[in-house]
């Protein structure tokens, strides 16, 4: 009975403050004098329920506590709209911007890619040939198991009928080129048939197919017996041997498999695979998958691959075999999008640093506007804290408000991501394969944008109600709310805050700037004629059933027989769209011409094309020639150097000031000769080497040939076709390829207008998504300093009163409030001039897409000078507005308030 | 407020009906209320400490019983205890129950009549 009495104290002194003060007392001495009663009654139960009873009602009473909190901030928030809208509005931006980001890091870079057992232990290495692939397969102590893979790969794709009636049109499905141990390694397993094994699927064997749970559903209908069907993959007849589980889309869903082909299918069902690519040591166009062992961590795996990738590169006199730097850099096997763990701290680092400003201006914009109307409430506050509520319940009771406020700014900011994510998910990627950027926010990033809201509303909304209970009860009461007579606080909270915050805009919107600017500094497209008289067809012969020879055959005779389709002016080809971005990753050398050091320079790209190339783009031949039809008639692998020809970039990187045209250009075991060169091509978000210019990538063109036809790209080979202006060519072009051959298949039409319009289109949104979060800090600066201003006028308004009494100049009394928001504005400029600047040299130092940009984009002086003068008059337009309020106030009256 | 209807209260809760029903025509502390409610309900219904105050609380904030400032006979009074009694309000509320209640019976007892009869 003792214990439970005690237990009952303890539970009572529990209660909420104010339910204490009245009651606590009572409800102890009620409990004390009807306890022996109890016990007397209903024994060792009674005393349970005695207990039982308080330790209900003590959450019972914080709840209704919190209830009325609540519902007396809602009705303060109802009251001010101005306030709850910037503060919701602004918060929605903030957190939504970050749930974005969050949801891209869980759905894409952290999240295991579905099917994958233990998939942290899987890791990839891209850009290798198969016997390298083979030979890390020895290395058991480091890896159990080793698969090679080719990505993205493209299949012409029918299914048999099974009525056996007219052909079906084929498909053009994207998948994946695996070794039959691929399975095995990933750690999947079939959900009908079975999968790929290195038994059961030998070199000779009869063709086979795996296909993906998505592709049976979607285009098989969900076929019962569609294991054993047959199906037409590269005009070649294979048999469907097995489907995937659910959601299974193989090692990279960020770029989803289809179909599986095995890497002992035949040359003419698998054209990767020609010229007996398997075993070359230079086919350097495999990725291996590789299952760490246990206790082998990433780490001491990419050194041990390092190690093991030198000595084969020595054994095979790769031409890489003496470069400096690593060798092999491992990616994450089994997430979503493999990103190189050394690129995560940049990433992480630059979406932190953006959020990070955004969501800590919101903040601080919000802390600003709540002390302000702390200030306003202090005789309130003051009058509840002398009837005895307690300092800490009031603190809970502004903390609600703010909260709240954070709560619905999360939940818009929720809505807004999920848009966002959708908008996205739409969007055209600039990628001639398909990809899944699925990154709806899921229940893990409510949980967070719930728990950013909370330190978000805790976080603006401590301080401003600290501030506001700190109040000297007797003097408050007495003066009046707005009676404080003292001087400004020159380093007083609020004014710490606006300053961080105009330093924090100025910052954002200088950091976004610069991003805007270098992007349209660096992807501007040129072009000479109009681009919507320029089609680009592909087509891909090889994948429709065509062997090498025949290929070759057709590709010969294209553009000849497609120059009589009406309108028709100029016809090339190429294997990638021009003006699109450029891989510029290759390292190339020029050999002296007097002994000496070969001159190697890196960051160059290539680009393979036919024939007429730059005359069909109009672009001048500056020295030398371009391409003919001979070119493409040269056996690559015969010739002793194959003719290139370089643009102005690259002869100026390769051989300065001297005679470039037929100079030798050295690439890996391959050599070529210069036989022309011609002006520089618009690159668009093309990724350049720290030191080149911005938007200035050197190429190297490469002939189009037969090795080139028997084993098309992604996009399969491009037909480019300029037709006079208002003549619709593709009619006669569409009837021209059918009087060729019906069963090529013609897709992927679309103008050069579109293409481009389609890769700046990136550019695009990235300019208007920077843009707006500059602008947004922009804005939320100005209505802080406004709020901060009017706020300081209210405070000062006997003071004002006096001095215009005295004989004080509206000029001067308007000269004495701006004094005070123009020295924030200065101090904050400053602060915010330099992080940007400096926080600019740190990303552009880490990054290659960027960096460029943002050089371009910092030395601008539009930004350098303009964005501080547009924040400093657009945050004295926001003190001035308030201020001027000040001029208009009445001395007499506002000495009589006293 | 402006004169609440008390028909806005009903139907009443168990507990809000006991405590304003002990305070008909007099004031009680806190424990005599619990001890009134056992001793009417023949020991079925007793009022839990912490539940009997919570309860007074809500009905003060309710409007429907104030402390009160009078005191008892300083012989009967006991200083520690805090006495409730029936606004003007708590009044109506109580006889607007009751009203409810009795419309309740009558009914049972129409139907009862009704049924018994051939």
């Amino acid at each position: 009975m003792r214990f439970a009495m005690r237990l009952y104290r303890a539970l009572a002194r529990a209660f909420p403050h104010e339910f204490k003060i009245v009651y606590g007392a009572d409800v102890i001495q009620l409990g004390e004098d009807i306890v022996e009663d109890i016990a007397k009654r209903n024994g060792f139960l009674g005393l349970v329920r005695l207990v039982a009873d308080l330790a209900i009602r003590v959450p019972i009473e914080y709840l209704s506590e919190m209830r009325r909190d609540l519902v007396y901030a809602l009705r303060t928030l109802v009251r001010s709209p101005g306030f709850t809208v910037v503060g919701v509005l602004s918060l929605a931006l903030a957190i939504g911007i970050s749930a974005v980001w969050v949801s891209e890091m869980l759905n894409l870079i952290l999240r295991d890619a579905p099917g994958a057992r233990d998939a942290d232990n899987l890791v990839m290495v891209s850009g290798v040939s198969y016997p390298y692939v083979e030979r890390y397969r020895d290395h058991r102590d480091l890896f159990t198991g080793v698969a090679a893979l080719q990505l993205d790969v493209p299949y012409n794709v029918s299914l048999s009928t099974s009525a056996g009636s007219a052909t079906p049109k084929a498909e053009r499905v994207f998948g994946q080129l695996v070794s039959p141990d691929y399975f095995s390694v990933f750690g999947v397993s079939a959900a009908r048939g079975r999968v790929f094994s290195p038994d059961a699927d030998k070199p000779g064997s009869a063709p086979v197919v795996f296909i993906s749970e998505r592709f049976w559903r979607e285009r098989m209908d969900s076929d019962p017996a569609a294991v054993g069907r047959t199906m037409r993959v590269n005009g070649q007849t294979a048999t469907i041997v097995g489907i995937g589980p659910k959601d299974f889309l193989g090692v990279t869903p960020f770029m989803p498999a289809e179909i599986f082909v095995p890497t002992t299918a035949p040359d003419s069902m698998a054209p990767e695979l020609s010229g007996d690519a398997i075993h070359k040591s230079d086919a350097k166009f495999f990725n291996a998958l590789l299952r760490l062992a246990p206790g082998v961590s990433f780490k001491s795996a990419e050194a041990g691959l390092d190690t093991i990738t030198r000595q084969l590169d020595q054994e095979t006199l790769d031409p890489a075999r003496n470069a400096k730097g690593r060798r092999v850099m491992l990616l994450p096997g089994g997430k979503v999008l493999p990103v190189p763990r050394e690129f995560l701290p940049v990433m992480l680092g630059f979406a932190l640093l953006l959020d990070g400003l955004i969501v800590g201006i919101a903040c601080m914009n919000l802390a600003n506007m709540q002390l302000a109307r702390a200030m306003v409430r202090r005789k309130e506050v003051a009058i509840r804290l002398s009837v005895g509520a307690s300092r800490f319940r009031l603190i809970r009771q502004l903390l609600t408000e703010s909260v709240l406020i954070a709560v619905l700014g999360g939940a818009a900011g929720i809505v807004l991501a999920y848009w966002a994510t959708s908008a996205m998910r739409k969007m055209k990627m600039p990628f001639s394969f398909p990809v899944d950027f699925d990154i709806t926010p899921d229940w893990r990033v409510i949980v967070f944008v719930f728990a950013i809201s909370l330190v978000a509303g805790i976080g603006f909304g401590l301080a401003p109600a600290l501030a506001a209970t700190k109040t000297d009860l007797a003097s408050t009461l007495k003066e009046g709310a707005t009676g404080d007579t003292r001087g400004h606080q020159r380093f007083g909270l609020r004014n710490l805050l606006m300053a961080a915050q105009v330093a924090g805009s100025l910052g954002l919107l200088l950091i976004t700037g610069f991003l805007i600017i270098g992007f349209s500094k660096t992807n501007n497209v040129e072009v000479a004629f109009d681009p919507s008289t320029m089609y680009l067809v592909s087509i891909d012969p090889v994948r429709d059933g065509y062997t090498a020879e025949k290929a070759s055959g057709l590709f010969d005779s294209l553009a000849e027989r497609l120059k009589h389709a009406p309108g028709v002016r100029e016809v090339t080809l190429a294997e990638a769209p021009p003006y699109s971005p450029q891989a510029a990753v290759f390292t190339l050398s020029a050999p002296a011409i007097s002994g000496g050091p070969d001159l190697v320079v890196s960051g160059v790209a290539k680009n393979i094309v036919g024939p007429n190339y730059f005359a069909a783009l109009t672009v001048p031949i500056v020295e030398g020639r371009g391409f003919d039809i001979r070119d493409q008639r040269l056996e690559a692998s015969k010739s002793p150097a194959l003719p290139v020809v370089i643009n102005q970039t690259a002869a100026a990187a390769f051989f300065g000031k001297s005679e470039p045209v037929g100079r030798r250009i050295l690439d890996a075991a391959k050599s070529y000769e210069v036989v022309g060169v011609v002006k520089d091509l618009s690159a668009p978000m093309s990724a350049t080497e720290p030191g080149q210019g911005a938007g200035v990538v050197p190429v190297v063109y490469l002939p189009l040939t037969k090795t080139e036809f028997a084993h098309p790209p992604a996009n399969g080979m491009i037909v480019m076709i300029r037709s006079d202006r208002g003549s619709d060519a593709m009619e006669g072009v569409r009837r021209e390829m059918a009087a060729i051959d019906p069963n090529v298949v013609v897709f992927n039409v679309h103008t050069l207008a579109g293409q481009i319009d389609d890769t700046l289109s990136y550019i695009r949104l990235g300019e208007f998504f920077y843009g707006g979060i500059g602008v947004f800090g922009l804005i939320l600066a100005a209505i802080g300093l406004a709020g901060v201003t009017a706020y300081s006028v209210a405070r000062r308004r006997k003071e004002i009163g006096i001095r215009m009494a005295l004989g004080a100049r509206k000029g001067q009394v308007l000269w004495l409030v701006l004094r005070e928001g123009g020295s924030l504005v200065i101090v904050g400029s400053l602060l915010g001039l330099l992080g940007a600047v400096a926080m600019s040299r740190l990303i552009s130092a880490f990054s290659s897409l960027v960096g460029p940009a943002f050089v371009a984009g910092a030395h601008d002086p539009r930004l350098i000078i303009g964005a501080p003068v547009l924040l400093a008059a657009l945050a004295m337009l926001a003190c001035y507005i308030p201020a001027r309020r000040s001029t208009r106030i009445d001395p007499l009256k506002a000495l009589r308030e006293e | 407020m402006t004169n609440p209807d008390p028909a806005a209260f009903l139907p009443l809760k168990t507990n809000w009906f006991h405590i304003l029903l002990s305070l008909t025509g007099e004031e009680q502390h806190g424990y005599g209320i619990m001890q009134e409610v056992l001793d009417r309900t023949g020991g079925k219904v007793r009022l839990w400490p912490a539940t009997l105050y919570g309860t007074l609380k809500r009905l003060i904030e309710a409007g429907l019983i104030e402390a009160s400032e009078e005191r008892p006979a300083p012989e009967l009074d006991d200083a520690r205890r805090r006495y409730y009694r029936l606004t003007r309000l708590g009044k109506r509320v109580l006889d607007a129950e009751t009203g409810r209640l009795e419309e309740l019976v009558r009914i049972v007892q129409v139907k009862r009549r009704l049924e018994a009869a051939p």
